[in-house]
């Protein structure tokens, strides 16, 4: 017989996943804005904007499973962390806006070096595609493969950092282009915190099938 | 902080805490339960229990019907021995005393050990006054000064003393269901027990009555152990700081509540407080 409580975290675990494909869509759509300087401004807000609204109708989807179910054990880790995924996948939606939001402030972008940022990208393309992963296999060892990409992208953006506060020589100096290096610096900055959702996720799927908090946290 | 902050902040981190306090102590208990069994005839009721409840705390013990949850609660106090074709083996140690033992008055432990009932269960022929006087006067307190001290003191340690204080002479039938099973719990103090054995006690009650025995228990902690048994997985989650899941007659999982309610280490555990049984 079919729990009362089931047919609810069946309800929460489908907007997850409709989260999940959402979010993802719309870091990969901004980042291909960046490469190809296609604009996909207004699309990107609705989407941030739905993923905005599921991510409220998650929460009182929870609060509702808990005050008339009281969920204990796995059910309870799993609706908990179910806030906190819906959570993440809502910053994605957010950073893919602000991604393309800083395209349209600076303008034209064509002629800047974009292999920091598409570098970093591919990574957390990576990411986004395997805390996705893991959470459909609930899988609870993701997040040490995760957490070492995430060391790999805080090091790129430090590394772009330190590129361009400290310029090698007067040829690097000469060659920076405000336009280039400040729009670099931004998406680099949104991509590193996707990065950072994409191990929180996992750290939530740890949690749902361990009960524990992850190592790394 | 409002007094409701201040409430709702003791009462949600009390659990948590109170255990952990425990775990740091030293490690004695004031029940021990060793290799406990018991049989109805030649069916055997439980088997093989043994647990350590420690002192001032709440002890839940979860199960489903016929899992041995009374049967266990029955043995606390030595009232298992008192049913026909009953008998029981093992040792149930209070205070380093193994109430078991050949030279242990049974009448003793039962005022040592407090219990109440599923359904509120007052004399029915007994005032207010009288109800709870009686276990006194049957031990041949004769003092009417302290008997009167200690029926006002175990009706308010029972929360029900504001409530009757003007009719202390009217027929303990008379309160509602609620006031009737706090009347028992006062029936209960009024022996002054150290342990407090409590059995569904509030499965006969509605929410507010419920409520307010839940209240009462939480405060009754302060100066005595209680085992309660409860079919109410939320009722327990809520009162205990210790939970006991018994399943056919054996204890499958015991520890903190929070971590039994949060992170049962078995399987069947799991799936029992989850509702996936059957």
């Amino acid at each position: 017989m079919t729990r009362l409580l089931d047919l609810g975290i069946d309800r929460i675990r489908n907007i997850i996943m409709d989260m999940a494909r959402l979010s993802e869509q719309s870091v990969f759509t901004s980042i291909d804005s960046y490469d190809k300087g296609t604009n996909v401004k207004k699309q990107i807000f609705e989407w941030s904007e739905k993923l905005r609204v599921l991510q409220d109708e998650t929460a009182d989807l929870a609060i509702e499973l808990i005050a008339r179910y009281q969920p204990v054990a796995t059910d309870l880790r799993f609706i908990r962390s179910c806030m906190e995924i819906a959570y993440g996948f809502s910053r994605f939606g957010r950073y893919a806006y602000d991604i393309v939001e800083v395209l349209e402030t600076i303008g034209y972008i064509n002629d800047c070096d974009k292999t920091a940022v598409l570098g970093m990208a591919s990574t957390v393309r990576e990411m986004i595609l395997l805390s996705v992963e893991a959470l459909q296999l609930r899988d609870k060892n993701a997040s040490a493969k995760l957490y070492e990409m995430d060391d790999t992208v805080d090091a790129l953006y430090r590394k772009y950092l330190r590129e361009v506060i400290t310029p090698q020589n007067d040829q690097d100096k000469k060659d920076m282009n405000p336009r280039c290096y400040i729009s670099a610096l931004l998406i680099l900055r949104y991509l590193e915190r996707i990065s950072d959702h994409a191990c929180y996720i996992s750290d939530s799927i740890h949690y749902i099938m361990t009960g524990r908090s992850s190592p790394r946290r | 902080m409002s007094n409701e902050e201040e409430l709702a902040r003791v009462v949600f981190s009390q659990g948590s805490e109170n255990a952990l306090k425990e775990e740091q102590k030293e490690q004695t208990y004031k029940v021990s339960i060793k290799k406990l069994e018991a049989w109805f005839g030649t069916k055997q009721a439980l088997k093989d229990i043994s647990l350590d409840v420690k002192e001032n705390t709440i002890t839940a013990i979860i199960g489903p019907s016929g899992c041995g949850k009374t049967t266990l609660i029955r043995c606390l106090n030595r009232m298992h021995e008192m049913t026909p074709s009953s008998r029981s083996r093992g040792q149930v140690i209070i205070d380093g005393i193994d109430i078991y033992d050949r030279n242990i008055d049974p009448v003793i432990i039962k005022r040592r050990i407090g219990m109440v009932f599923q359904k509120p269960n007052p004399f029915p022929t007994m005032s207010i006054y009288d109800n709870v006087a009686a276990g006194l006067k049957l031990n041949g307190v004769k003092d009417r000064q302290l008997i009167d001290e200690i029926v006002k003191e175990s009706l308010q340690g029972a929360g029900i003393w504001e409530e009757v204080k003007n009719e202390l002479d009217k027929p303990g039938m008379g309160l509602s269901g609620g006031q009737q099973q706090r009347l028992c719990i006062a029936r209960a103090l009024a022996m002054q027990p150290e342990v407090l054995l409590m059995d569904e006690p509030t499965s006969a009650l509605d929410p507010m009555a419920s409520t307010k025995i839940e209240e009462l228990v939480h405060d009754l902690k302060q100066e005595l152990t209680i085992i309660i048994v409860t079919h109410n997985m939320q009722q327990a989650a809520r009162v205990s700081d210790y939970t006991a899941f018994m399943y056919l007659g054996a204890l499958v999982e015991y520890g903190p509540t929070k971590k039994i309610f949060e992170n049962p280490e078995k399987e069947l555990t799991e799936r029992y407080i989850s509702g996936k049984f059957g």
